[in-house]
């Protein structure tokens, strides 16, 4: 299905009609600003929607929650601005940056502009070479823009009430050590958190 | 001076201890136990058990995943060399480097805690009893000086301090390394188990699970004390009152008997010397809050201020009779800078055993006692070395640098991953006449008080040994079967063991030593030194349980002389 064909779906389930000019307006690329439920304090929002989109990619929510609903996004945010030294956030700054470029060269429009399918693609297409890499002879001594991004995700998700909860599993007062038993007997099998 | 009498009298006590962190706890306990009205003087803030504001926090009450931002790093550069120090969770247990600033000639890594109960609340819990060669080695090898001292003089104050902290433990019967009275040990896990077969199997070496000072099983003694649950949060320090502490364990001891005077904030910056009398009557106090300074007098003083608290103090006092510090005829004070140096071992992957895992979090791992120069082994180097170490499955971040991504991701993340297995080594630190600490009066700490210049390295004895602490965990982690083995050895500072000792060292002779066989000032007989400035060796034994010791037998020792009107 194509993007006019869903709009139009959309509108008529929702019982109104889309307006031409609205049509128009997303399917030419002038969009309105990304909205975020959230305010940036380093970031741009252009910036904070970005990697709200790479977080959720690189951890969706499907039965458990994703990095969205953890609050990753702002977390990142705020590792930058506070723990990242100048050096590190002016190397994410740049590979943020590169990153887009990228993308605008890959499929015509920045990244935020891009759907859901290409966003994703896009994300995993960089984030297989960069592991390519990071696993070859060649890797670099700083990580990429795409393993910066990942690491912070994963970080800031799986120290996450619903990251250290659902996904792993937690146990905040364990009262005793058992040393070697079997996984089936430890908690619920699952990586244990911390 | 135009002397109060009645201030004088309002501030005068039969004993004052100055610290309380681990030595000085024992210290404040055990003369409050024999009667004696007690002054304790702690240059910090109060800390109560179990008022720990971090302790039962989960990982998400923390910004920043816990980690330091660039502004905490710019206020706590030096505690952070360590890499664990200075965390969200537990940097308000650690000094701000720039109120407390040092100078260290070549890299010197001096971490602090300046609050009622000090490192104990921070400490490592590794209570390891030294073994009669290690008093030896001095002698034997003829360096420094000889301890004026023996095992068999200690082994009643291992036995009286292990058994009233509570120490989880082993009895596994190395002459190394002697047994003590220990609660329940905590289990080894299952590829530490195979690593312990193998490193006695194919090598003759014991593996043993460390010997902790928790509580594995309740002490009816201290019953403000609970039992440990094993969340290994202990650096924020256990409301449970699971391992020993100042806090949890000897000052509510001495609290109890109505004899002691707690007083924080109160910096102890000289000691207050009578030629005429030929003894100390007191110290004189900065308080850190009213900058107010005081006077405080009593027939016997004990210095647990730790290593270089107590150096300084004495550094500090000087008098036409201690020209060059406190009861230093022997110009040793402030030589002699010994610690562990660390930071060099081995670590491995594990293939296999993935059906098998371990539950509640372990505060402890396995520790691998000297085998070097030993018996009829012989090195390049003299002395030894220990391991501590452990097996764990990895986490989440062994995937960043994997290919899944997305809803994959979590599922991978929720299998445990593959087992590893690692361990760093403590060696030895010879006593050297040079490295030393001195006083720096044209560098002023927050409260105008002189600092600490430090000039300390390691030399040849200790590189050799490093070769043979790197190989040799290597080594036995390939005999094991393990994969991918690698090692490391980092360059460090003189004092990241935290181990820091020596400085004011006990001998039997008066002109190469600043302390007794009691820890007495061989000059003036009424003061006291029992923290790890006592020390004439290192060992590569952690030495905080032969701190306690040395301090509940020097206040044994200190009060018959009282009673006998000795001093």
């Amino acid at each position: 299905m194509d993007r006019r064909e869903a709009i139009r779906r959309t509108a008529w389930l929702m019982g109104g009609v889309v307006s031409a000019p609205a049509i128009m307006g997303v399917l030419n690329g002038c969009t309105a600003k990304p909205t975020l439920d959230w305010k940036p304090e380093f970031l741009s929002e252009d910036q904070a929607a970005t990697i709200t989109d790479i977080a959720e990619i690189i951890i969706p929510k499907t039965d458990t929650p994703g990095a969205k609903d953890a609050g990753v996004p702002g977390f990142i945010d705020i590792m930058l601005k506070d723990v990242y030294s100048k050096e590190d956030q002016d190397r994410f700054i740049n590979g943020l940056k590169a990153f887009d470029e990228e993308a605008d060269k890959s499929y015509g429009d920045p990244f935020n502009e891009l759907d859901e399918d290409q966003k994703t693609a896009f994300v995993k297409k960089l984030h297989e070479e960069a592991i390519a890499i990071e696993k070859s002879e060649n890797k670099p001594e700083k990580r990429p823009f795409i393993l910066m991004m990942k690491e912070l995700t994963m970080l800031g998700f799986f120290t996450s009430e619903a990251g250290a909860t659902q996904v792993l599993q937690y146990d905040a007062v364990p009262g005793a050590y058992k040393g070697c038993i079997p996984l089936s007997e430890a908690g619920n099998g699952k990586t244990w958190a911390t | 001076m135009f002397l109060n009498t009645d201030a004088e009298k309002e501030n005068t006590y039969d004993a004052i201890v100055v610290g309380t962190g681990i030595s000085g706890g024992w210290a404040a306990m055990e003369l409050c136990n024999k009667g004696l009205k007690t002054l304790v003087l702690e240059r910090g803030r109060m800390v109560k058990h179990p008022d720990y504001p971090t302790a039962t926090k989960d990982p998400w009450d923390f910004p920043n995943a816990d980690r330091p931002t660039q502004e905490d790093l710019k206020k706590q550069e030096k505690q952070n060399r360590t890499g664990y120090t200075v965390r969200q969770s537990s940097k308000h247990w650690f000094v701000n480097d720039l109120e407390n600033p040092y100078t260290e000639v070549k890299r010197f890594d001096w971490m602090r805690g300046y609050h009622v109960g000090g490192r104990s609340i921070m400490w490592g819990r590794q209570s390891y009893r030294w073994s009669p060669m290690d008093f030896e080695a001095n002698a034997k090898d003829g360096i420094g000086v000889d301890w004026p001292i023996r095992y068999n003089d200690l082994a009643p104050w291992y036995d009286k301090v292990e058994s009233w902290i509570g120490v989880s433990g082993n009895k596994d019967g190395l002459p190394q390394l002697p047994d003590g009275n220990f609660l329940p040990p905590m289990e080894l896990n299952c590829v530490e188990l195979d690593l312990k077969k193998s490193v006695g199997d194919k090598f003759g070496r014991a593996l043993t699970i460390g010997r902790t000072a928790h509580a594995t099983a309740p002490l009816p003694h201290s019953p403000q004390r609970g039992t440990c649950q094993f969340r290994n949060l202990c650096i924020r320090g256990c409301p449970y009152g699971g391992y020993f502490s100042s806090n949890s364990s000897t000052l509510p001891a001495a609290e109890k008997t109505g004899n002691m005077t707690l007083r924080p904030n109160s910096v102890v910056y000289e000691l207050i010397y009578d030629d005429s009398k030929g003894r100390a009557t007191g110290v004189k106090v900065l308080d850190a809050e009213s900058g107010e300074q005081m006077e405080f007098y009593a027939k016997v003083i004990f210095l647990c201020a730790s290593t270089f608290g107590s150096t300084f103090i004495m550094l500090n006092s000087v008098s036409s009779r201690f020209p060059n510090g406190f009861g230093n005829d022997s110009d040793q004070l402030g030589r002699n800078i010994m610690d562990h140096h660390l930071s060099v071992g081995a670590a491995a992957e594990v293939d296999g055993y993935q059906d098998q895992y371990y539950s509640g979090r372990r505060a402890n791992g396995f520790y691998i006692p000297r085998y070097r120069n030993i018996g009829n082994d012989k090195r390049d180097y003299i002395r030894g070395f220990g391991y501590q170490g452990g097996a764990s499955r990895q986490g989440w971040s062994s995937l960043v640098k994997e290919l899944s991504i997305g809803a994959d991701l979590k599922e991978a993340v929720g299998k445990p991953g593959k087992w590893t297995v690692g361990m760093g080594g403590f060696g030895e630190i010879l006593p050297y006449a040079e490295n030393r600490v001195t006083l720096n009066k044209d560098l002023k700490d927050k409260d105008g008080l002189p600092t600490l210049t430090f000039d300390a390295e390691l030399k040849e004895n200790e590189y050799k040994m490093r070769k043979d602490m790197a190989n040799d965990a290597a080594e036995m982690l390939s005999a094991a079967g393990f994969k991918n083995v690698v090692t490391y050895d980092n360059k460090i500072g003189v004092g990241l063991g935290i181990h820091e000792m020596g400085t004011a060292r006990m001998g039997k002779d008066p002109k190469t030593s600043v302390l007794n066989k009691w820890n007495q000032v061989h000059a003036c007989k009424n003061v006291f030194v029992t923290d790890g400035s006592a020390m004439t060796s290192a060992a590569c034994q952690n030495p905080s349980l032969t701190y306690m010791a040395l301090t509940a037998r020097a206040v044994d020792y200190a009060v018959s002389e009282l009673n006998k009107r000795n001093i």
